[in-house]
């Protein structure tokens, strides 16, 4: 037996634990889903062959991503070359990149967008230097949703079947892989993404967010809108207000875009009591201690406190709102093309190119 | 080396041997077949195998001095094989005799007669030196015997099993949810030979969405849930069907769906497809004699009902 145990430290950050938030909720609370994906991925690039023993990865994070690469990098023993935005990484977690061996480079972000594309180009300019560096794509690659299947399986091993999945997107990979593969044995399963107000994911135009790690400023090829029935911006305000309920009511300590799916999920399972919602906590609130979940940090944002809202607004046309509103519009499975065509509006001319 | 059930060595038994019959059920093709990750961290060709008592193969070995196996009917090789093989396991090379198969299997439509043969063989052979074999014992004599097959060996008992390395993955749980299941043949007349078909090429999302089905499976056996395990079967025809696909196989979707089955399932490398009804479910006989003759009345062939694990009178 003890020949044949082959877990490694990092699995567990990988691997969720399952905690019950009401009657019929329940919560994936990962300590750094990303890691699920990142060692998929890298797995998959090792066996074709495109990634060689001491090989160089090259990656742009917003950081919890890059976390991930930089742990595996670190275990694996790979060069890693990080792009990142000074919005977007804060000290002490960048502190931790450099720790693990990781060469980090930063790209102004003014107008607070995410400098998506800033990054991308200064990645492109890294990868022609070193033409033989591994880009896992986590916005494009396939083996991104795919690395999900561990989750399905977990979640269809111990609760069975599953009427709702809820959870935050940013690539796409976790809400529309997990999504897809359960949809396998229950194709009814809705779908609901939390998302944010100024994130293009949903067809809103491309604006300053406060809530970060889930929205982009790109739409990534693993965004598969058809996948979802409900889409829900969720103001960074009523994010955090509900990223610290759930540690104060379930003390379930975890980083605002866990607050923003579990706002949603919880407010699904009550609109349909007989059925069973899945809600997906991506990371953890370490990294969160001097922002979301410290009350000064708080306390200096504008809006803050903020009143709780009940429910969403449900919306007729995609038009972000502030940071202190909740909105959803019924998606029923719509391409973005449908989406933008149906629910119209709001859009600033940039974000319809 | 295996000793008999009084201690002794096998091979100090000659004199003891005597005539032995081993008996072995069908099976109604699978719940579920792909490749799922063992224990050792590699992918594996494996199946969860759907019980059919319905039909058994009979098999009685006559040992005699000398080697040499001869059948009856003529030409069960594998059988013989399995005999054979049975023997050197025991250390008795120097005993043959004559093997006699007597089975309702229906050959060639994934009823896995040929199986039911080689484990009624070996349990027949075992018998006759009076010698107990454990069940991974006789699957893996089984698989050693006739290159893939299923783990008829376990005895309707739930296993995820490696049926071309004759491993078991997982015992998924004590017993089959209840289940009944109404059967067809939809190419009664293109029997599959399933060492001539060559095995499926997965896609990386097969193989990945086979982790999802296996898991939920364990579910279902655990919860003792018949929809659960069926959706399983269901989501394994679909991609089963684009490998080898089976003629009518949208017809009986249809009608699994307009008789109130809770799904299908089919046999992966034969001509075989079943109507899965919740045993649990208060009209499910009813509604199964219904989807019966359904099947009868489009001209199916070979439709069999059979029940797994339901209480009561049927
Ligand atoms: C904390 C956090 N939440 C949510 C997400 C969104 O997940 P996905 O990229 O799978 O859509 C991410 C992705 O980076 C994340 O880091």
């Amino acid at each position: 037996m003890r020949a044949r145990w082959r877990h490694s430290y990092l699995d567990g950050y990988a691997t969720p634990r399952l905690a019950k938030l009401a009657p019929n909720l329940v919560a994936a609370c990962f300590p750094l889903m990303k890691l699920l994906p990142a060692r998929f991925m890298l797995d998959r690039a090792e066996a074709r062959g495109e990634l060689m023993p001491g090989g160089h990865i090259v990656e742009t994070t917003s950081g919890t991503f890059g976390l991930a690469l930089a742990l595996l990098a670190a275990v694996r023993g790979y060069r890693l070359s990080l792009v990142s935005a000074d919005t977007l990484l804060d000290a002490s977690l960048q502190r931790r990149l450099v720790a693990l061996g990781a060469r980090i480079e930063i790209v102004p972000d003014a107008d607070k967008t995410g400098a998506q594309r800033a990054r991308l180009a200064r990645l492109e300019a890294i990868r022609s230097g070193h033409p033989e560096a591994w880009w896992p794509q986590q916005y494009d690659n396939p083996d991104n949703p795919r690395a999900y299947a561990r989750l399905a399986e977990l979640l269809v091993r111990t609760l069975g079947a599953v009427d709702c999945l809820v959870g935050p997107v940013g690539s796409g990979g976790s809400m529309c892989g997990t999504s897809a593969f359960l949809r396998e044995v229950f194709p009814a399963m809705r779908t609901v993404a939390a998302d944010t107000h100024r994130s293009v994911l949903f067809g809103h135009a491309a604006g300053s967010r406060l809530l970060r790690g889930l929205g982009n400023s790109l739409v990534p090829q693993n965004v598969d809108h058809s996948a979802f029935d409900e889409v829900h911006w969720v103001g960074g305000l009523q994010a955090f207000a509900a990223t610290r309920r759930l540690h104060r009511e379930h003390g379930i300590f975890a980083g605002p875009t866990s607050g923003a799916a579990v706002l949603v999920a919880s407010w699904h399972a009550r609109q349909h009591p007989d059925q069973l919602t899945v809600v997906i906590l991506p990371d953890e609130g370490h990294r969160y201690q001097d922002t979301v979940h410290n009350d000064d940090w708080l306390l200096a944002l504008p809006g803050w406190p903020a009143v709780e809202a009940a429910g969403p607004l449900e919306l007729q046309h995609l038009a972000p709102l502030g940071e202190a509103t909740w909105t959803c519009i019924a998606w029923q499975r719509r391409s973005l093309d449908a989406a933008r065509r149906d629910f119209g509006d709001g859009l600033a001319p940039d974000a319809l190119t | 080396m295996t000793n008999t059930r009084d201690g002794r060595r096998p091979g100090s038994n000659e004199g003891r041997l005597r005539v032995g019959t081993g008996r072995a059920s069908a099976h109604h093709g699978e719940l579920l077949q792909g490749v799922f990750e063992g224990a050792d961290g590699r992918l594996h060709r494996g199946l969860i195998t759907l019980p059919c008592p319905v039909f058994t193969s009979t098999a009685t070995f006559w040992p005699r001095l000398g080697s040499g196996i001869t059948t009856r009917p003529a030409g069960r090789d594998k059988a013989s094989r399995a005999a054979t093989l049975t023997l050197e396991r025991l250390s008795l090379p120097q005993i043959g005799g004559e093997l006699t198969i007597e089975s309702t299997v229906p050959m060639g439509h994934g009823y896995g007669s040929s199986t039911a043969d080689v484990v009624a063989a070996i349990r027949a052979t075992a018998a006759a030196a009076r010698v107990t074999l454990r069940q991974e014992t006789v699957a893996a004599l089984a698989v050693a015997a006739e290159t893939a097959s299923d783990p008829l060996a376990y005895e309707g008992l739930p296993v995820l099993f490696a049926q071309r390395e004759g491993l078991l993955l997982e015992l998924l749980g004590p017993a089959f949810p209840p289940l009944i299941i109404v059967g067809c043949n939809v190419a009664p007349d293109q029997p599959v030979d399933t060492l001539l078909t060559s095995p499926a090429r997965y896609g990386s999302d097969e193989i990945e969405t086979f982790r999802v089905l296996s898991g939920l499976a364990r579910h279902a056996v655990a919860a003792g849930d018949a929809r659960l395990l069926a959706s399983v079967a269901t989501a394994s025809a679909c991609i089963s069907q684009r490998h080898l696909p089976k003629p009518h196989f949208d017809k009986l979707s249809d009608l699994a769906r307009g008789t109130g089955a809770c799904g299908l399932q089919v046999a992966h490398s034969g001509t075989l497809i079943g109507l899965l009804f919740d045993g649990a479910e208060s009209h499910a006989r009813r509604r199964a004699a219904e989807a019966a003759s359904h099947l009868a009345a489009h001209g199916l062939l070979s439709v069999i009902t059979y029940e797994l694990g339901v209480e009561g009178t049927p």
